[in-house]
C-alpha cells in the first residue's frame, strides 16, 4: 500500500500529519504493509503510484501556490479520483477541486472536478465546531476554520448536525465521488473520529480492519461529542 | 465638550466598576460610544511605545514599563492586560487629565493584534514593536498569515517598527524598507542545524514561496535564514543578543550588558531584547537598562513556585491553542538535569469562549518530554484521552505516563514523596483548578 502526503510541509496547519499517522497506526495494527512518502512543491509528483493521497488545511496564500502546482498533474488527479483510489482533501485543500475560487484580489482556477465555486472575503474567519453525520450511523465531530462559502457541491459528503455546511444555506458539507472525500473539517480528522479512519482503512485495505489500539482516541471522541451536543 | 463628558465618565466608571470588582473594557467602551473618536482628541506625550505579536506581549511590555521607571520616566501601560480598543481606551482615559492630556511622560501599550488596526484608527504609536507570529487561537485567528494582514492594516507611515529579525514572518513588514529598527540573536550555543518541531511556518520563503534556507535555527521558525531565490534574508540587527547561557541563566546584548535571567529561556531573551531596544531608542543608557533588567522577575503570575506535600514545583502559565508557548514550558523542564515529573492540564480550552478543538495539540512538540530527565507524565482534564492519544504517536515509553480525568486525582498521584521537581504546564483557563489544591510558595 503506497501513502502519499501532498503539500505536507505547505498544507499543514492545525496537525493535519496526524491523520498520516493514525492511518499509518491502524495498519500497522492490521499488519498491513504500507509506505508513506511526503511531496511538495519542488518535487515531481506521479499521483498515480499510490493507493492513497492526503492534502490538508493551510493558508490562502499557500491553497494558491500548491494549487498553481496541481494543476500541472490535473489530469492525473483525475484518473486518480475516477479510478476509485482513495484522496481525502481537509479544510481549504476541498476548495482546490471546484471550478474556481474567487478572492477580494481576484479569482484562480480550480482542478475542475467539480462544479462548485467558492467564494472567499478576507475580513473575518468563519469558524465552528462541527458534529456532522456520514451516511445513515455515523457522527464525525471537528473544527471548521475557513475565509470562504462554497456554492454548487451536488454531491456532499456530510449532514450538518451543528457547525457549518458548505455555505450559508446549506445544511449539507463537503463533498464526495467515488472514494474522494472532501471536507472543510481541519486538523486531525483521522484522530479525532476513529471510526471514520477504520472505514477509510477498511477501503483502501478491501478488507475489515481492527482498530482495537484507538482507546484514547474513541474516548476522545466520546467527549468531544457530549460536550459539543450539549451545547446544541 | 463631548471629549471632557466621555472622560469624566470613564473615570467615574473605572471607580465603580472597580468596587465590584468588574472588568476594565466597560468604561472605555461608554466613553467610545459617546464620542467615537475621543482618542484623536487626547494630547499625547512624546513616546507611544506600542507592542504587539503572537507571543511575549504581556512580558515584554512589563519590562518596558520597569526599565522606564526605574530610570525616572512616568508611564502609563495597561497592565491589566485590556489589548483591545475599549481596554485601550479606559487606560488612555484613566491616566488623562479632564482635558485629555496624558498624565505620563510615557505612554505604553500591549495590543492585541487582531485588534491593532482598531486602535491606532485614531493616533499612531511613536515606536511600534512586533514581536513573533506564531500558531495562537487558531479557532479565532485562522493562522499566522492571517493575523499578518490584520497587523498590517495598524501599521502608519509615522510609527517606527521595530522588528524581530529572526522571524521571517514578522521580518515581512519591513520588506523593502530602509527605516526598520531590527533586533535578534546571533548564532547562540543552543541553536541547531536541523529544524525542529512539529511544524514549520516558514519552510517557504514568504515572499516568493521558494524553499527557505537558515544558516541556524533558535528555535522553530525563529533564526537565520535567507532566501536564494528572491534576496529575502534576515537583516543585521542593531539590537543583538552576542551570546546566552541557558544553563547558567545569562544573555550578553551588543557585546557587553550581560544580563541574568530569572527565567532561563530563550523566549524570556527575546523578550528582553525587544525591551532592551525599546528603551535604548527613547534615550536609556545602555548600562542603566541592563542593570534594571538584570535577574528581573516578571510580575504577571505565570510562572509560580508551589508545594505538594513535601514536593516543590513550578505551575508554568502556557496558552492551549498555542503550540510554541507550550513548546517554551516543555523546553523548561526537558532540559532540569536534576529529573522532573510533568503535570499537562486541558481541561477547558479558553476562558473566553467554548471550542471543542484539540487539533492544537498536534502542533505541540510533545516528543520533548522523551528525555532522560523527565520521570513520570500526567494528562489530566477533560481531554486527558485526547492528550494521551497524542502521546501514542510520540516514542515516550506509555509506562511513564498516567491519565486521569480528574485534576484532584491528578495532584494526589503527585504527593507521593519523590523528590523530583514537578513542572505543571496549562493554561489561564485550567491552572485555578489546580492552584486551589496545592499550596503556593
Amino acid at each position: 500500500m503506497r501513502i502519499l502526503h501532498l503539500y505536507h510541509d505547505l498544507m499543514n496547519l492545525y496537525g493535519e500529519y496526524a491523520n498520516i499517522s493514525a492511518l499509518a497506526k491502524i495498519l500497522e495494527e492490521n499488519s498491513v504493509d504500507y509506505t508513506v512518502d511526503k511531496k511538495s512543491l519542488e518535487d515531481e509528483v506521479e499521483i498515480n503510484e499510490y493507493d492513497f493521497v492526503f492534502i490538508g488545511a493551510g493558508s490562502e496564500e499557500n491553497q494558491k501556490v500548491a494549487l498553481a502546482h496541481l494543476l500541472k498533474i490535473k489530469d492525473d488527479v483525475l484518473k486518480f479520483i475516477d479510478s476509485g483510489k482513495v484522496f481525502l482533501a481537509t479544510g481549504n485543500a476541498f476548495e482546490m477541486f471546484g471550478k474556481k475560487i474567487e478572492t477580494p484580489s481576484g479569482e484562480y482556477t480550480g482542478l475542475e472536478i467539480f462544479d462548485f465555486v467558492t467564494v472567499r472575503q478576507d475580513k473575518k474567519r468563519i469558524t465552528a465546531d462541527a458534529i456532522f453525520k456520514f451516511g445513515e450511523e455515523m457522527k464525525l465531530v471537528g473544527f471548521i476554520n475557513k475565509s470562504g462559502w462554497t456554492y454548487g457541491v451536488e454531491t456532499p459528503l456530510f449532514k450538518v448536525l451543528m457547525g457549518l455546511g458548505n455555505n450559508e444555506e446549506s445544511g449539507v458539507e463537503g463533498v464526495v465521488k467515488n472514494n474522494f472525500f472532501g471536507t472543510q473539517l481541519t486538523g486531525p480528522i483521522l484522530v479525532k473520529n476513529p471510526h471514520f479512519l477504520k472505514y477509510i482503512a477498511e477501503i483502501l485495505a478491501g478488507k475489515t480492519l481492527t482498530n482495537n489500539t484507538f482507546s484514547y482516541e474513541k474516548a476522545g471522541f466520546e467527549i468531544t461529542l457530549n460536550k459539543l451536543s450539549d451545547r446544541r | 465638550m463631548r471629549k471632557f463628558s466621555a472622560i469624566i465618565l470613564c473615570k467615574i466608571i473605572s471607580i465603580i466598576g472597580k468596587m465590584f470588582g468588574k472588568g476594565s473594557s466597560l468604561p472605555g467602551e461608554i466613553a467610545l460610544k459617546m464620542c467615537p473618536n475621543v482618542l484623536s482628541e487626547i494630547k499625547m506625550p512624546k513616546y507611544i511605545i506600542a507592542v504587539t505579536g503572537s507571543n511575549g506581549k504581556t512580558s515584554t511590555t512589563e519590562m518596558i514599563a520597569h526599565i522606564l521607571s526605574s530610570n525616572g520616566i512616568s508611564v502609563a501601560y495597561n497592565k491589566e492586560g485590556s489589548n483591545q480598543i475599549a481596554g485601550v481606551t479606559t487606560f488612555i482615559l484613566n491616566n488623562s487629565t479632564l482635558f485629555g492630556k496624558v498624565k505620563r511622560d510615557v505612554l505604553l501599550i500591549e495590543s492585541d493584534e487582531r485588534y491593532a488596526k482598531y486602535t491606532f484608527k485614531y493616533f499612531a504609536p511613536t515606536h511600534y514593536v512586533i514581536t513573533n507570529l506564531y500558531r495562537d487561537q487558531l479557532t479565532r485567528n485562522g493562522h499566522p498569515m492571517w493575523v499578518f494582514k490584520a497587523i498590517e492594516q495598524s501599521i502608519k507611515a509615522e510609527s517606527r517598527l521595530i522588528l524581530n529579525a529572526d522571524d521571517p514572518l514578522v521580518s515581512l513588514f519591513g520588506w523593502e524598507r530602509d527605516d526598520i529598527v531590527w533586533f535578534g540573536a546571533d548564532k547562540l550555543e543552543s541553536d541547531s542545524e536541523e529544524f525542529r518541531g512539529a511544524y514549520n511556518d516558514a519552510a517557504y520563503c514568504p515572499v516568493c514561496h521558494r524553499k527557505l534556507k537558515y544558516s541556524t535555527y533558535h528555535y522553530n521558525h525563529i533564526g537565520h535564514y535567507y532566501c536564494e531565490s528572491c534576496g529575502f534574508k534576515r537583516e543585521d540587527t542593531k539590537f543583538s543578543v552576542t551570546k546566552a547561557n541557558l544553563k547558567d541563566g545569562y544573555a550578553v546584548i551588543n557585546g557587553k550588558h550581560k544580563i541574568n535571567l530569572a527565567l532561563k529561556s530563550i523566549y524570556n531573551i527575546y523578550n528582553i531584547l525587544a525591551a532592551f531596544t525599546v528603551a535604548s531608542l527613547v534615550g536609556i543608557d545602555e548600562g542603566e537598562i541592563a542593570s534594571s533588567i538584570n535577574n528581573y522577575v516578571l510580575k504577571n503570575g505565570r510562572v509560580q513556585n508551589f508545594a505538594i506535600g513535601d514536593r516543590r514545583g513550578i505551575l508554568l502559565t502556557s496558552k492551549h491553542e498555542n503550540s510554541i508557548s507550550y513548546n517554551q514550558s516543555l523546553r523548561l523542564a526537558s532540559q532540569d538535569t536534576e529529573g522532573c515529573d510533568v503535570l499537562i492540564i486541558v481541561d477547558a480550552i479558553s476562558r473566553k469562549y467554548f471550542t471543542s478543538d484539540v487539533s492544537w495539540i498536534y502542533d505541540v512538540d510533545f516528543e520533548m518530554l522523551q528525555s532522560p530527565n523527565v520521570k513520570n507524565i500526567v494528562l489530566a482534564g477533560t481531554y486527558c484521552n485526547d492528550l494521551a492519544a497524542r502521546f501514542g504517536y510520540t516514542d515516550i515509553e506509555a509506562d511513564k505516563i498516567k491519565v486521569t480525568d480528574s485534576i484532584a486525582s491528578a495532584v494526589e498521584m503527585l504527593d507521593n514523596g519523590n523528590s523530583e521537581k514537578i513542572y505543571v504546564i496549562t493554561c489561564f483557563s485550567d491552572k485555578g483548578k489546580f492552584i486551589e489544591r496545592v499550596e503556593l510558595i
